[in-house]
Protein backbone atom coordinates (compact mmCIF):
# COMPACT_ATOMS: atom_id res chain seq x y z
CA UNK A 1 0.00 0.00 0.00
CA UNK A 2 1.28 3.78 -1.01
CA UNK A 3 1.16 6.12 2.05
CA UNK A 4 1.66 9.10 0.36
CA UNK A 5 -1.01 9.10 -2.72
CA UNK A 6 -2.92 11.55 -5.00
CA UNK A 7 -6.09 9.10 -4.85
CA UNK A 8 -8.77 9.56 -2.09
CA UNK A 9 -8.08 8.12 1.28
CA UNK A 10 -9.84 5.16 2.29
CA UNK A 11 -9.46 5.28 6.30
CA UNK A 12 -11.64 2.00 6.73
CA UNK A 13 -9.03 0.15 4.77
CA UNK A 14 -6.02 1.33 7.33
CA UNK A 15 -8.66 0.09 10.74
CA UNK A 16 -9.00 -2.67 8.49
CA UNK A 17 -4.97 -3.05 8.10
CA UNK A 18 -4.31 -2.97 11.85
CA UNK A 19 -7.37 -4.49 12.96
CA UNK A 20 -7.35 -7.82 14.71
CA UNK A 21 -9.19 -10.27 17.07
CA UNK A 22 -6.67 -9.82 19.98
CA UNK A 23 -6.82 -5.91 19.14
CA UNK A 24 -10.27 -4.43 21.68
CA UNK A 25 -8.82 -0.63 20.60
CA UNK A 26 -9.23 0.56 17.48
CA UNK A 27 -8.21 4.82 17.32
CA UNK A 28 -8.68 6.15 13.39
CA UNK A 29 -8.22 9.92 13.06
CA UNK A 30 -9.00 11.81 9.86
CA UNK A 31 -7.13 15.28 8.71
CA UNK A 32 -10.11 16.98 6.52
CA UNK A 33 -9.79 20.48 4.50
CA UNK A 34 -11.74 23.08 6.87
CA UNK A 35 -13.44 25.98 5.09
CA UNK A 36 -12.39 28.45 7.61
CA UNK A 37 -9.29 29.06 8.54
CA UNK A 38 -7.92 32.39 10.34
CA UNK A 39 -10.92 33.75 9.46
CA UNK A 40 -10.72 33.90 5.78
CA UNK A 41 -12.74 31.63 3.85
CA UNK A 42 -11.23 28.13 2.07
CA UNK A 43 -12.10 27.23 -1.18
CA UNK A 44 -9.01 24.31 -1.93
CA UNK A 45 -5.75 23.26 -0.47
CA UNK A 46 -3.12 22.13 -2.62
CA UNK A 47 -0.75 19.73 -0.86
CA UNK A 48 3.29 19.49 -1.98
CA UNK A 49 5.43 16.57 -0.78
CA UNK A 50 8.82 15.28 -1.56
CA UNK A 51 7.47 12.01 -2.06
CA UNK A 52 10.45 9.67 -2.14
CA UNK A 53 11.53 11.12 1.70
CA UNK A 54 7.85 11.16 2.43
CA UNK A 55 7.25 7.77 2.03
CA UNK A 56 10.45 6.13 4.01
CA UNK A 57 9.84 9.18 6.90
CA UNK A 58 6.07 7.72 7.37
CA UNK A 59 7.20 4.25 7.70
CA UNK A 60 9.63 5.28 10.37
CA UNK A 61 6.91 6.99 11.96
CA UNK A 62 4.58 4.49 12.35
CA UNK A 63 7.50 1.72 13.24
CA UNK A 64 8.06 3.89 16.16
CA UNK A 65 5.18 4.29 17.29
CA UNK A 66 4.98 0.75 16.90
CA UNK A 67 7.97 0.16 19.52
CA UNK A 68 6.87 3.06 21.79
CA UNK A 69 3.43 1.10 22.35
CA UNK A 70 2.30 -2.48 21.94
CA UNK A 71 -0.13 -1.20 19.30
CA UNK A 72 -0.38 -1.65 14.70
CA UNK A 73 -0.19 1.32 13.18
CA UNK A 74 -0.86 2.65 9.57
CA UNK A 75 -1.56 5.58 7.87
CA UNK A 76 -1.94 7.89 4.64
CA UNK A 77 -1.42 10.84 3.30
CA UNK A 78 -2.99 12.69 0.12
CA UNK A 79 -1.56 15.16 -1.96
CA UNK A 80 -2.33 17.25 -4.81
CA UNK A 81 -5.45 20.19 -4.48
CA UNK A 82 -7.88 18.83 -2.02
CA UNK A 83 -11.33 20.11 -1.51
CA UNK A 84 -13.29 21.35 1.47
CA UNK A 85 -14.46 18.42 2.80
CA UNK A 86 -11.55 16.19 1.61
CA UNK A 87 -9.25 13.92 4.03
CA UNK A 88 -5.69 14.99 3.70
CA UNK A 89 -4.44 12.44 6.62
CA UNK A 90 -5.56 9.53 7.64
CA UNK A 91 -4.28 7.21 10.97
CA UNK A 92 -5.13 4.32 12.71
CA UNK A 93 -4.01 2.65 15.50
CA UNK A 94 -4.74 -0.58 17.21
CA UNK A 95 -4.22 -2.24 20.52
CA UNK A 96 -5.15 -4.47 23.16
CA UNK A 97 -6.69 -1.33 25.11
CA UNK A 98 -7.77 2.25 24.66
CA UNK A 99 -4.91 4.17 26.16
CA UNK A 100 -2.08 2.79 23.83
CA UNK A 101 -3.87 3.14 20.58
CA UNK A 102 -5.05 6.49 21.61
CA UNK A 103 -1.55 7.78 22.38
CA UNK A 104 -0.23 5.79 19.64
CA UNK A 105 -2.86 7.60 17.02
CA UNK A 106 -2.01 10.83 18.29
CA UNK A 107 1.66 10.61 18.49
CA UNK A 108 1.53 9.64 14.76
CA UNK A 109 -0.47 12.61 13.58
CA UNK A 110 1.78 15.18 15.64
CA UNK A 111 5.24 13.39 14.34
CA UNK A 112 3.90 13.62 10.57
CA UNK A 113 3.00 16.98 11.33
CA UNK A 114 6.70 17.50 12.20
CA UNK A 115 8.24 15.26 10.59
CA UNK A 116 6.43 14.97 6.97
CA UNK A 117 8.12 16.71 4.05
CA UNK A 118 4.47 18.04 2.73
CA UNK A 119 3.53 21.75 2.31
CA UNK A 120 0.44 23.12 2.26
CA UNK A 121 -0.83 26.15 -0.28
CA UNK A 122 -4.28 27.37 1.10
CA UNK A 123 -6.50 28.93 -1.76
CA UNK A 124 -8.97 31.60 -0.73
CA UNK A 125 -12.17 32.73 -2.11
CA UNK A 126 -11.17 35.75 -4.73
CA UNK A 127 -8.23 33.34 -6.12
CA UNK A 128 -5.43 34.42 -4.03
CA UNK A 129 -3.29 31.61 -2.06
CA UNK A 130 -0.33 31.05 0.88
CA UNK A 131 1.60 28.54 1.69
CA UNK A 132 1.13 28.13 5.67
CA UNK A 133 4.10 28.59 7.79
CA UNK A 134 5.08 25.16 9.38
CA UNK A 135 8.39 23.15 11.51
CA UNK A 136 11.42 23.33 10.19
CA UNK A 137 13.35 20.39 9.38
CA UNK A 138 16.68 18.69 11.02
CA UNK A 139 17.95 15.39 10.59
CA UNK A 140 17.44 13.18 13.55
CA UNK A 141 19.80 13.95 16.52
CA UNK A 142 20.84 17.21 14.92
CA UNK A 143 20.08 21.10 15.10
CA UNK A 144 20.79 23.60 12.25
CA UNK B 1 30.33 19.46 -9.16
CA UNK B 2 27.26 20.46 -10.65
CA UNK B 3 24.23 19.08 -8.91
CA UNK B 4 20.25 19.91 -9.75
CA UNK B 5 18.68 20.62 -6.45
CA UNK B 6 14.34 19.87 -6.71
CA UNK B 7 12.64 22.85 -4.98
CA UNK B 8 9.48 22.69 -3.11
CA UNK B 9 6.55 24.32 -1.21
CA UNK B 10 7.13 28.26 -0.73
CA UNK B 11 10.35 27.52 -3.12
CA UNK B 12 8.47 26.76 -6.16
CA UNK B 13 6.82 30.41 -5.90
CA UNK B 14 10.86 31.87 -5.90
CA UNK B 15 10.69 32.28 -9.84
CA UNK B 16 13.26 29.41 -10.78
CA UNK B 17 10.94 26.51 -11.35
CA UNK B 18 10.77 23.25 -10.14
CA UNK B 19 14.84 22.57 -9.80
CA UNK B 20 17.98 24.81 -10.20
CA UNK B 21 21.07 23.25 -11.55
CA UNK B 22 24.12 24.54 -9.15
CA UNK B 23 27.74 24.17 -9.79
CA UNK B 24 29.03 22.79 -6.10
CA UNK B 25 32.76 22.69 -4.91
CA UNK B 26 33.96 19.03 -4.47
CA UNK B 27 32.23 17.41 -1.22
CA UNK B 28 30.31 20.11 -0.89
CA UNK B 29 28.81 20.26 2.55
CA UNK B 30 25.06 21.08 3.14
CA UNK B 31 25.46 24.01 4.29
CA UNK B 32 27.27 25.16 1.15
CA UNK B 33 24.66 23.76 -1.07
CA UNK B 34 22.01 25.58 0.69
CA UNK B 35 24.74 29.28 0.52
CA UNK B 36 25.04 28.46 -3.42
CA UNK B 37 20.97 28.22 -3.25
CA UNK B 38 20.79 31.62 -1.64
CA UNK B 39 23.05 33.35 -4.26
CA UNK B 40 20.87 31.44 -6.98
CA UNK B 41 17.70 32.84 -5.11
CA UNK B 42 19.39 36.38 -5.38
CA UNK B 43 16.39 39.04 -3.86
CA UNK B 44 14.03 36.19 -2.95
CA UNK B 45 17.07 34.24 -0.91
CA UNK B 46 14.97 34.76 2.37
CA UNK B 47 12.67 32.07 1.17
CA UNK B 48 15.38 30.20 2.40
CA UNK B 49 14.94 30.57 6.32
CA UNK B 50 14.57 27.63 8.16
CA UNK B 51 15.22 25.11 5.10
CA UNK B 52 17.20 22.10 4.96
CA UNK B 53 18.62 19.96 2.24
CA UNK B 54 17.75 16.26 1.86
CA UNK B 55 18.21 13.49 -0.16
CA UNK B 56 15.84 10.66 -0.99
CA UNK B 57 16.76 8.79 2.35
CA UNK B 58 16.87 11.78 4.85
CA UNK B 59 17.57 15.31 5.95
CA UNK B 60 20.93 16.79 6.08
CA UNK B 61 22.52 18.28 9.04
CA UNK B 62 24.04 21.41 7.71
CA UNK B 63 27.65 19.53 7.89
CA UNK B 64 26.77 16.66 6.00
CA UNK B 65 28.86 16.15 2.99
CA UNK B 66 26.22 16.57 -0.41
CA UNK B 67 25.86 12.84 -1.73
CA UNK B 68 27.35 12.26 -5.15
CA UNK B 69 24.49 10.90 -6.32
CA UNK B 70 20.58 10.51 -6.09
CA UNK B 71 17.48 13.41 -5.73
CA UNK B 72 18.53 16.12 -3.82
CA UNK B 73 15.37 18.79 -2.54
CA UNK B 74 15.46 22.19 -0.26
CA UNK B 75 12.88 21.39 1.99
CA UNK B 76 11.10 24.58 3.54
CA UNK B 77 9.45 24.14 7.09
CA UNK B 78 6.90 21.44 6.93
CA UNK B 79 3.35 21.56 7.68
CA UNK B 80 1.55 18.33 6.63
CA UNK B 81 -1.23 16.76 7.81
Amino acid sequence: MRRITRAALKPAALVAAVSSPRRGAVVSFSGVVRAVHAGRRVTAVAYDCFAPLAEKELERILRQAEKKWPVAAAAAHRVGELRVGQASLAVAAASTHRPEAFAACRWIVEQVKRRLPVWKKERYTGGEGRWLPGCALHRAGSRA
Amino acid sequence: MKRKIYLYGRLRDAGLGSSVALDLPPRATARQALAALKTALGPRGALLSGCALAGEDAVLAPSDRVPARGILAALPPVCGG
